[in-house]
């Protein structure tokens, strides 16, 4: 046996843990795991939020723009028809 | 599913025609149009719209004081490239519907120039405005409008001075038609 087989048995022989190591690692298993959230996940998180708000808010206001044109387009037909009868009755007061 | 797809859909009917104050049935014209508007808007959407009105605009600020008081704007708009496209039918079977005592014709104006003809009926309920419906139709055009709510017609006679429109004076109420002339005894 060398010396190299001699270290290696020394390392690798069986030692008797110390005292309480099974009641450690016991409390050590029924402890709760807190997992720390990496930044990269909390950065992909908000992100998602701020595209999902963004989209959310972008299409309120196509919808309010819509609904404005509409607005503005019925004005515009029903102004025209009653500008033509206030024209014709004013032509026939004349 | 498929009866409760079909009650869906009639829900959605009679709520829109509980808002509308009679019927258009006029989608037929559609697939003969060369350009066509279908404005539906009821009290959630008018209000919507209400708030990206700008009030610095002189047009969006005069639209945002009248759809206040309103509760729903309807309007279907056909334009043909060529004449009798629509029928006298189509204009009945809408004309129909504004019977007497709600509804009473305030104003008819046949153009022998333009060959239009602009009918604008009013909508009474307990004395009240409670809408307005109007009927324009020319050769190449069939336009019916159902403007829903308390709309006074100061409003109204306002309306035709916006928009880049001329204003034209008219009296505030219509006159009660004169009474025939006597003949003169010779």
């Amino acid at each position: 046996m060398d010396w190299l087989e001699q270290e290696l048995k020394n390392a690798l022989s069986r030692k008797e843990p110390l005292e309480g190591f099974d009641e450690r690692v016991a409390a050590a298993a029924r402890r709760p795991r807190v997992v720390a959230m990496p930044a990269r996940r909390w950065l992909a998180a908000a992100a998602a939020v701020i595209v999902l708000v963004g989209a959310g808010e972008g299409y309120r206001w196509h919808r309010g723009e819509v609904a404005k044109q509409q607005v503005m387009l019925a004005m515009r037909i029903t102004g025209e028809k009653l500008s033509f009868v206030q024209a014709r009755i004013a032509g026939e007061g004349q | 599913m498929t009866t409760m797809r079909a009650v869906a859909v009639g829900c959605g009917m009679a709520a829109l025609l509980w808002a509308q104050q009679f019927k258009f049935n006029l989608d037929h014209l559609a697939s003969k149009a060369s350009d066509s508007v279908d404005v539906s808007l009821n009290k959630d959407m008018l209000q919507f719209a209400g708030k990206f009105l700008s009030g610095k605009d002189p047009d969006e600020a005069k639209a945002k004081a009248l759809i206040g008081g309103l509760e729903g704007i309807y309007i279907k708009s056909f334009e043909f490239n060529k004449d009798g496209a629509w029928s006298q039918a189509d204009l009945d079977q809408v004309r129909n519907q504004l019977r007497a005592p709600e509804w009473g014709r305030i104003v008819g104006v046949k153009s022998t120039e333009e060959n239009e003809n602009v009918e604008v009926w009013v909508r009474n309920e307990a004395g009240k405005v409670s809408g307005i419906a109007i009927l324009a139709t020319d050769p190449r055009s069939f336009t019916v409008a159902n403007i829903v709510g308390n709309v006074s017609l100061d409003s109204l006679a306002d309306l035709g001075g916006q928009f880049g429109l001329p204003k034209v004076k008219t009296a505030p109420t219509p006159a009660p038609a004169p009474a025939p002339a006597k003949k003169r005894e010779p």
